[in-house]
């Protein structure tokens, strides 16, 4: 099973990975939303979970959770937002468009590991 | 540059939202305990640290910047710390993603009290970081001051600057 981390952070990618390697699973990276969409053409079936940053460069979140859940092959990727966007409109929005879970940054590795185990599939790799 | 009789458009309704996002990013993400030492308003930006992670808030009721400034000593403890290694396996591009992350996720609990304020939505642009000491960052508010709030973690002073305009 792998995680795509999706974040221009590449410092965030590394803090998302040490928490994924403990979880036990495979890591991807993509440093954009269209970096993402490319990932996932290759890596689809094997993908379990994806973690999405809101703002970033060429893609943003948002528009990358619309079009995975608009395409046949990716929609049912479990896609779990993590992001500083902490307003309530932007979690309602984001659950509406098909997240299946929010992280705000900032968070420890325990929420993270919390809502990760949390989403269906998950839990089995441990 | 002045301190006195400086008025600015922001209240405790932010400032206190801004205090306590500055104390929860760095204890939550870099386990450093931060001090709140004082607040002051100046008509220019307050020259300050080796780098500084900036990003500008944006909104239908007013637009801004902030500025999270570190000296080089206190960032590499920090980013160190928010990575999980030692300051000196640090690369100059960690460094730089890192005080940008951390100003992206201060500003957002910043635009989240601002929109809660409001009732109307504000964007980030994406953060930025500036280096070299004596450094400085023009807000995107023109004319509009600085309200600087100073704090002080494992013997380092830092400082949080805002700079917002209403419309």
């Amino acid at each position: 099973m792998k995680v795509l981390s999706v974040d221009d952070s590449s410092i965030m990618r590394k803090i998302i990975q040490s928490t994924i390697d403990r979880l036990g699973f495979e890591f991807l990276e993509a440093e954009n939303g269209q970096h993402a969409l490319d990932v996932l053409k290759e890596h689809y079936q094997d993908v379990g979970l994806i973690l999405l940053d809101w703002n970033m460069p060429v893609k943003d979140g948002y528009q990358t959770l619309l079009e995975v859940k608009q395409d046949e092959h990716l929609q049912n990727i479990p896609i779990m937002m993590v992001t500083t966007e902490s307003e309530r409109s932007s979690i309602i929005k984001a659950i509406q468009a098909g997240a299946i879970n929010y992280v705000i940054k900032p968070f420890s590795q325990e929420d993270l590991i919390m809502k990760i185990m949390a989403v269906p599939g998950m839990e089995l790799a441990v | 540059m002045s301190q006195t009789n400086v008025k600015s458009d922001l209240d405790a309704s932010l400032v206190n939202p801004l205090i306590k996002a500055t104390m929860t990013v760095m204890e939550k993400m870099t386990n450093t305990q931060v001090q709140m030492k004082q607040i002051f308003a100046q008509e220019e930006y307050l020259p300050s640290g080796d780098l500084s992670g900036v990003i500008g808030i944006l909104g239908e009721q007013g637009e801004g910047t902030v500025a999270l400034s570190f000296p080089l000593p206190l960032a590499n403890i920090v980013v160190a710390r928010f990575l999980g290694t030692k300051p000196e396996h640090l690369s100059s591009e960690d460094r730089c993603d890192g005080i940008g992350e951390l100003v992206n996720m201060v500003s957002g609990q910043a635009k989240a009290a601002l929109s809660n304020e409001s009732g109307c939505l504000y964007k980030l642009t994406l953060p930025t970081v500036i280096q070299g000491a004596g450094h400085q960052v023009t807000s995107q508010a023109k004319g509009a001051p600085f309200l600087v709030l100073e704090f002080e973690s494992e013997g380092h002073i830092f400082h949080l600057q805002l700079s917002f305009k209403r419309y």
